[in-house]
């Protein structure tokens, strides 16, 4: 076999086998990889103040909750700050009591939302999307597992 | 609807898709005149970037008519020529105000991914990936474009469709390099790569004032094109040292401006180049930097660099000593397109920028496989291949 076709055939096995630890690292806090917390025990994760800059009047964010907040009543604490540099507003909350990983999900999903509601009026979507046949190959399966969590991953 | 798709490591298809939907009010629906391939698809294409599904539906640089409008499109109407951004950016966002569409906030509908990857997510593009967004690509009979009216652009009646095509992305990214580069009157522009983009920063440049620019690759229907077309001049490095024969050229300097429009995937002759492939092949670093580190090691004290070409993660054995210690400035960025295209536009209208010579070969949609493997393999001194999904 010459060296190119067996360079590319570890360069696919490698792929795949990568894929499947990106999808891991979507759910595991590891130093380095740009996750939220990567060196905190995962209470003082829980408690840190997720927040998002939206470019738009501290006053009137303050004046009412953003709508895709209020589903989580007073199970957060949501504060609001002026940014620096004419930036707008830092709009962050927190439980209040310890939480799972699904619940801090939601959390950032609802802060993106929420900021991009305020700037452009409505909630990007980018589903569904014209595709020819998807065939499935375990690369295939942990990527689709890595979108489905995408909104409600990174560094939020 | 017939669209070219990925389908997997080096394979296009042409399937039939479903046709796009308006998903978001700020959505237009376009009827695709031209698409075009572009350098950074080869990445999606080689499993480099490993975010694809097979299915996606591929491209970004675009042109079309508008055939259906979302109800909070203020500026669009149907009927409309326009040329469209690669990237989806909201227009409304701290980036957007700042001119810096690539990095919108609310372009990507899969943060995770990238925040993941690179500490922050930057904005989505059409037809790259689900990393970037998910959205499907161009090579298509129709496409959605998000944010109309921040991504589409009206095409003067005097401008042709195939060059304002251009002005979507290989025009705008080569502009932005020079631009953002800070390329000065009378200063020397080296760039690296005789492509699309390579040859549309060297024409930024000389466009920006620049006194002398010189153009560095191997493929000689490339180097002539950047000769004839661009008016700059050339290196061949497959039979030329470069750092030597730019250090000839530049009275000992070094150039003052260094734009690399090459990306993840580059070639060399030497030894450095074997290197690179094989830890790229065996996934020991995600991309082959080698334009970069001549860029580095050729620009002269205090200069600066701009890459343009697509990096996706980990590179090796980069010259940081080079950089501190010679006061470079480096910066790089995905095309903020719609800050450049209504000025292309102005420059393509009169004149001063041309690109049909680009568009080497102009191919039906069904003809998308062998396009990119024209494209891929540089056959038939293949520049660009442009697909024309009406026929």
């Amino acid at each position: 076999m010459p060296l190119s076709d067996i360079l590319a055939r570890a360069a696919g096995l490698a792929s795949e086998a990568g894929s499947g630890a990106l999808k891991q690292l979507q759910h595991v806090r590891l130093p380095g990889v740009g996750q939220a917390s990567a060196t905190d025990d995962p209470q003082t994760a829980a408690r840190r103040w997720r927040a998002v800059t939206v470019l738009t009047d501290p006053d009137q964010l303050r004046s009412a909750t953003p709508a895709p907040l209020t589903r989580f009543g007073d199970r957060v604490e949501i504060r609001v700050t002026p940014a620096p540099g004419d930036r707008g507003a830092e709009l962050a909350a927190r439980f209040r009591e310890p939480v799972g990983e699904d619940d801090l999900g939601e959390l950032r999903s609802a802060l993106r939302e929420a900021k991009q509601r305020i700037e452009t009026g409505e909630v990007l979507r980018n589903e569904p999307q014209p595709h020819g046949h998807r065939k499935q190959t375990p690369q295939g399966e942990a990527l689709d597992g890595m979108v489905e969590r995408a909104p409600k991953e990174g560094v939020l | 609807m017939k669209a070219a798709t990925w389908t997997g490591v080096n394979e296009v298809s042409v399937e039939e898709v479903p046709e796009p939907q308006l998903l978001n009010d700020h959505d237009v629906i376009l009827k695709v005149t031209q698409s075009v391939t572009c350098g950074s698809d080869l990445h999606l294409l080689g499993g480099y970037i490993p975010f694809m599904r097979a299915g996606d539906v591929l491209g970004h640089e675009f042109i079309g008519e508008i055939v259906e409008v979302g109800s909070a499109v203020r500026h669009r109407k149907v009927g409309d020529r326009v040329v469209g951004a690669p990237f989806a950016a909201c227009g409304n966002c701290w980036y957007c105000e700042q001119e810096q569409y690539s990095l919108c906030d609310n372009g990507n509908a899969n943060p995770g991914i990238t925040e993941g990857l690179w500490g922050q997510s930057p904005g989505g593009c059409l037809g790259y990936s689900h990393a970037m967004g998910g959205y499907a690509g161009s090579h298509a009979e129709y496409i959605r474009v998000p944010y109309a009216d921040v991504g589409t652009f009206v095409v003067p009646e005097g401008i042709s469709d195939t060059r304002a095509l251009f002005a979507s992305d290989a025009a705008s990214t080569g502009w932005m390099g020079a631009d953002l580069a800070g390329t000065e009157p009378g200063d020397v522009v080296a760039v690296w790569g005789a492509g699309g983009v390579g040859q549309m920063a060297a024409r930024a440049a000389m466009l920006l004032g620049a006194e002398q620019v010189v153009v560095v690759d191997r493929f000689a229907e490339r180097l002539q094109q950047v000769r004839e077309h661009v008016g700059a001049e050339t290196i061949d490095y497959s039979s030329t040292d470069v750092l030597a024969e730019l250090r000839e050229r530049t009275g000992g300097r070094g150039p003052d401006v260094c734009i690399e429009a090459v990306g993840m995937e580059a070639h060399s002759s030497g030894a450095a180049g074997v290197y690179d492939q094989v830890k790229q092949q065996l996934r020991l670093q995600t991309d082959r930097p080698t334009a970069l580190r001549e860029a580095v090691m050729a620009c002269r004290k205090g200069g600066s660099i701009f890459t343009l070409g697509v990096f996706a993660a980990m590179v090796d054995k980069f010259p940081l000593g080079a950089l501190m210690n010679k006061g470079i400035t480096l910066r790089g960025a995905q095309v903020h397109a719609q800050r450049y295209i209504p000025e292309l536009l102005e420059r393509m209208e009169r004149g001063e920028l041309t690109t049909e010579h680009l568009a080497t070969h102009v191919l039906p949609l069904s003809e998308a496989p062998r396009g990119y493997q024209m494209f891929k393999d540089k056959e038939d001194g293949c520049v660009r291949a442009v697909f024309t999904p009406g026929g």
